[in-house]
């Protein structure tokens, strides 16, 4: 809407990184005239989601599907990157440091095969199906955008009678229909297909299987959701009374569902269904107060989550057992993110830091200042690559961005030689009292598995600078993606603006939608074939 | 009145904690500002329990030194003893105190909170120095430090310090900032000591209070007009200037600047900004790095879009449980209400409801 920048004046269209400059290509938003009684309670959130060409895509030989889609399909990967999980892993190849998305923060960044380069405009009865989309909840309503297209309106709205819908999770490896969950403020959660929701032209949730239904499981907000990795249809809800539940969808939950007491609530605890019919399968007790965010590893065997208590968790998801974690420095956490290795977590919370986390240490490694309020979304961007091909070995570099409640996103990168003789202790403008202090602390003796650290001293930690601090919106923000060619910032209340990595805005006409779509139509694309097959897999 | 009394009472049921009131406080008239910043010091544990104590001691005395001392310990006395666990007792004693004793305070007009407990701590200061120095006998017979009404007070700078008298309200509320100057020509580093029973901070839109520590902080330099006088150049020098903490108060009381006069239209503004703050908190502006932990106790809140007007209501944590307090009515919240009252990310909202004073207490 254009009221959306009526009221930003003084926000600029492109930021300057090391690299280039970063160009506010397009921006998505919702109906101005939605003003939902709840609207502003609800922090929005944003799903990015590719559905694949065929509604069952069965894994098929590349060779069969090397028709002149396969070109756009690549195209579709290039243009919008990445990939959930290990199969991304073969997309990328060679490249050792930038190899997927991970389930950022609070936003399911998850990328499927297939787009389509035609679903311009609304959707239509005789739609197709495939495209990428954004999915984002404002107030009672869950949006879909057409992430491709130029249009700033959603080209679906769903609405909800008698909760909101806070969180949701996209799977582009769901085996059958049922690719989309949603997690209520009720406690409420809905599996659906997110192509039969673009079918359908009524504004109601079509073909859903509802869990925990009237919170009969747990009645507490759902704050964070997300498919298990390679899970086979399982996927994990957070709620606000700090546990957090396994479903497994499809399946019908008669059974008793109910769990046992929880006998000491400052303890961790798992239990499992006493009814082998019963959905959830599983509980498991986390904390006292909130989850406020999970994320899982990449490759599916660490689960992080976050919370009110400030503690960050990180447990063996098969073995159901806490490995490690910490405390913030102060106040509660907000969000989680690993690296597309696996080695680090980035957490975001109420002391305005974002917090390198190393699983090789069991401990904080740095800490990024540079926010002006609470960090509420971090993601490391996995398409980074080291402008110099210098680092080998330890030098390994890492691109990682947050975003915050003074409405801006800062870009960092983590060198890590840099960690362990920190050369930034003391960031330009910082008080000097942060400088000093022991950097061999933080080569400490690694804690034993199980165990949680307590908040490190200011003094032992060594501190990053931001390489880019921008102001991006004029509400506070509630998270960030990022795709192969762009960075994507979401506002609390609903607005979000896709901004273009250099290189990729600066060639392309002043249309982002025509870019996308004309590039996907041009020629040249088709004969950038390689790789297509990985892609597949 | 009563039915919501025992409605708060249901909502706590068996969780209710022993031997703890809840009491809504009557409005004389605009006393709002009274009644929000009373519930947030009730609610302060170590103040309360030392008020009682000092008025279990001082009340066979009889009625002939009353004062706004003894009126706030009376109507602490009498909340905490009620039958009841709930409902609604009119500070009406203190209230009459308030306004015999400042004019500012007399008139039905709308009046700040901070204001009220800047004066209220200063003169309860007042009242313990004067009967300690009583209780002595000392040839000094009265020797009340000098009133400011609004900001920290100034300690001998350096000099041969009179010992000051640390009361219990001190003990709670009083903290060291140090003043640190540097002047550029010499180098040489002059600092400052001053007491504060709470900071007022200035405010930025979208920011948090840990950011507005520190640029409570952040080094400021003297130039231009604003030369500093420099001893050892004995001329007025280009200086650097910088605000910490030296000693952290035992309860952190944090002021938001949100009435501010505006130049140009020849008023006093409410600014409504969005300021984050978190349930605990630590202090890095400190001298030593301190790393001590804070919780989050109270909120007095200031409902209203201009400084003239508007409503107070507080928020208050006791054991536990999260409780709005507004005049008369007492109601249980979910600790997540508290971010209600951030204050609003765009101008002209329609949410009016910003936090204005906060309380923590040092989990030491």
């Amino acid at each position: 809407m254009s009221a959306s920048n009526a009221q930003s004046p003084g926000l600029k269209t492109y930021f300057k990184t090391p690299e280039g400059r970063y160009k506010l290509q397009y921006e998505k938003t919702h109906p101005s005239g939605l003003l939902h009684y709840s609207h502003g309670k609800v922090v929005t959130q944003v799903t990015f989601a590719q559905l694949k060409d065929k509604p069952v895509p069965q894994p098929t030989p590349a060779s069969s599907t090397l028709s002149s889609t396969s070109g756009v399909r690549l195209a579709a990967a290039r243009l919008l990157g990445g990939g959930n999980g290990s199969r991304a892993l073969s997309f990328v190849g060679g490249n050792g440091t930038s190899k997927t998305v991970s389930g950022n923060s609070r936003i399911g960044s998850l990328v499927g095969h297939g787009v389509s380069g035609s679903t311009n405009g609304p959707i239509s009865s005789n739609y197709d199906g495939k495209g990428t989309y954004l999915i984002f909840n404002v107030g009672d309503t869950l949006f879909v955008s057409d992430f491709n297209s130029q249009d700033k309106d959603p080209i679906k709205a769903i609405h909800f009678s008698n909760s909101n819908p806070v969180c949701h999770a996209f799977d582009p490896e769901a085996k059958d229909g049922h690719d989309l969950v949603i997690g209520l403020s009720s406690g409420d959660v809905y599996s659906v297909s997110l192509r039969q929701q673009l079918q359908d032209l009524g504004k109601k949730l079509v073909g859903a299987q509802h869990y925990n239904k009237d919170g009969t499981l747990n009645n507490s907000r759902c704050t964070s959701i997300a498919w298990v990795p390679e899970g086979d249809g399982l996927f994990v809800v957070a709620h606000a009374d700090g546990n957090l539940y396994i479903y497994e969808k499809n399946k019908d939950g008669t059974g008793d569902s109910s769990f046992p007491v929880i006998k000491d609530p400052t303890q961790y605890s798992v239990a499992h269904a006493r009814s082998s019919k019963s959905n959830a399968i599983s509980r498991w007790h986390i904390c006292q107060g909130s989850i406020n965010n999970i994320s899982f590893s990449v490759d599916g065997m660490f689960l992080a989550t976050v919370g009110r208590d400030g503690y960050l968790r990180v447990f063996d998801y098969s073995k159901e057992q806490l490995i490690c974690g910490g405390k913030s420095y102060y106040g509660a956490l907000l969000c989680c993110a690993w690296s597309p290795d696996s080695k680090y977590i980035l957490t975001g919370g109420e002391e305005d830091l974002v917090q390198v986390w190393s699983m090789d240490d069991r401990k904080v490694v740095a800490w990024g200042e540079g926010h002006n309020s609470w960090v509420s979304g971090v993601a490391f961007d996995p398409f980074w690559s080291p402008p110099s091909s210098d680092n080998t070995g330890e030098g390994v570099m890492y691109r990682f961005g947050s975003v915050g409640q003074d409405t801006q996103l800062l870009l960092w990168d983590l060198v890590m030689d840099e960690i362990v003789v920190p050369l930034r202790r003391c960031p330009p403008g910082g008080s000097p009292t942060f400088s000093g202090g022991s950097p061999h602390a933080i080569w400490d003796n690694v804690s034993p598995v199980g165990t949680l650290q307590a908040a490190p001293s200011i003094r032992d930690v060594p501190k990053l600078s931001p390489v880019v601090a921008h102001r991006v919106h004029a509400e506070p923000l509630s998270g960030l993606i990022f795709t192969h060619e762009s960075v994507l910032t979401v506002c609390r209340e609903g607005h979000l603006k896709i901004w273009m990595r250099p290189g990729h805005a600066e060639n392309q006409s002043s249309s982002g939608s025509e870019t996308l779509l004309g590039g996907l139509k041009d020629k040249p694309i088709l004969t950038n074939k390689v790789g297509s097959s990985s892609l597949r897999q | 009145m009563g039915a919501a009394g025992s409605k708060l009472e249901k909502a706590l049921g068996d969780q209710f904690p022993e031997g703890e009131r809840y009491f809504g406080l009557e409005n004389f008239g605009n006393t709002c500002y009274c009644n929000s910043v009373l519930q947030a010091l009730y609610f302060c544990v170590p103040f309360r329990e030392q008020l009682l104590e000092y008025y279990g001691n001082n009340k066979t005395q009889g009625d002939a030194d009353d004062n706004l001392l003894t009126c706030l310990a009376e109507l602490f006395s009498q909340i905490c003893s009620q039958k009841k666990k709930t409902g609604v007792i009119a500070p009406k004693r203190f209230v009459q105190r308030v306004k015999k004793q400042n004019e500012l305070f007399r008139s039905y007009m709308h009046q700040d909170a901070h204001e009220f407990l800047n004066f209220l701590l200063n003169e309860l200061v007042d009242i313990l120095e004067k009967e300690s120095n009583a209780a002595k006998a000392s040839p000094e017979t009265s020797s009340p430090s000098e009133k400011t009404a609004n900001g920290p007070r100034s300690l001998q700078p350096n000099g041969v310090q009179k010992e000051p008298l640390v009361t219990w309200v001190h003990k709670n509320f009083q903290g060291i900032l140090t003043n640190e100057t540097r002047c550029l020509r010499c180098e040489t580093v002059t600092a400052r000591d001053e007491t504060f029973l709470d900071l007022s901070l200035d405010i930025e839109q979208n920011s948090s209070i840990t950011s507005c520590l520190r640029n409570f902080s952040s080094t400021e330099t003297l130039n231009a007009e604003d030369k500093f006088f420099c001893d050892k150049c004995c001329s007025l020098q280009e200086a650097q200037k910088r605000m910490k903490i030296k000693k952290p108060p035992h309860i952190l009381v944090i002021h938001l600047k949100r009435f501010k006069y505006i130049e140009q239209l020849g008023r006093y503004k409410k600014l409504s900004y969005r300021v984050v703050f978190p349930l605990e908190l630590k202090l890095s502006n400190t001298v030593e790095d301190a790393d001590s932990e804070y919780s989050l106790f109270a909120v007095v809140v200031h409902v209203g879009s201009g400084p003239n007007h508007g409503h107070y209501v507080s928020l208050v944590k006791s054991h536990n449980h999260w409780l709005f307090f507004d005049d008369e009515n007492v109601e249980m919240i979910d600790e997540s209400a508290v971010q209600t009252f951030f204050g609003s990310a765009q101008e002209y909202s329609s949410n009016t409801d910003h936090g204005y004073i906060l309380f923590y207490e040092s989990l030491k």
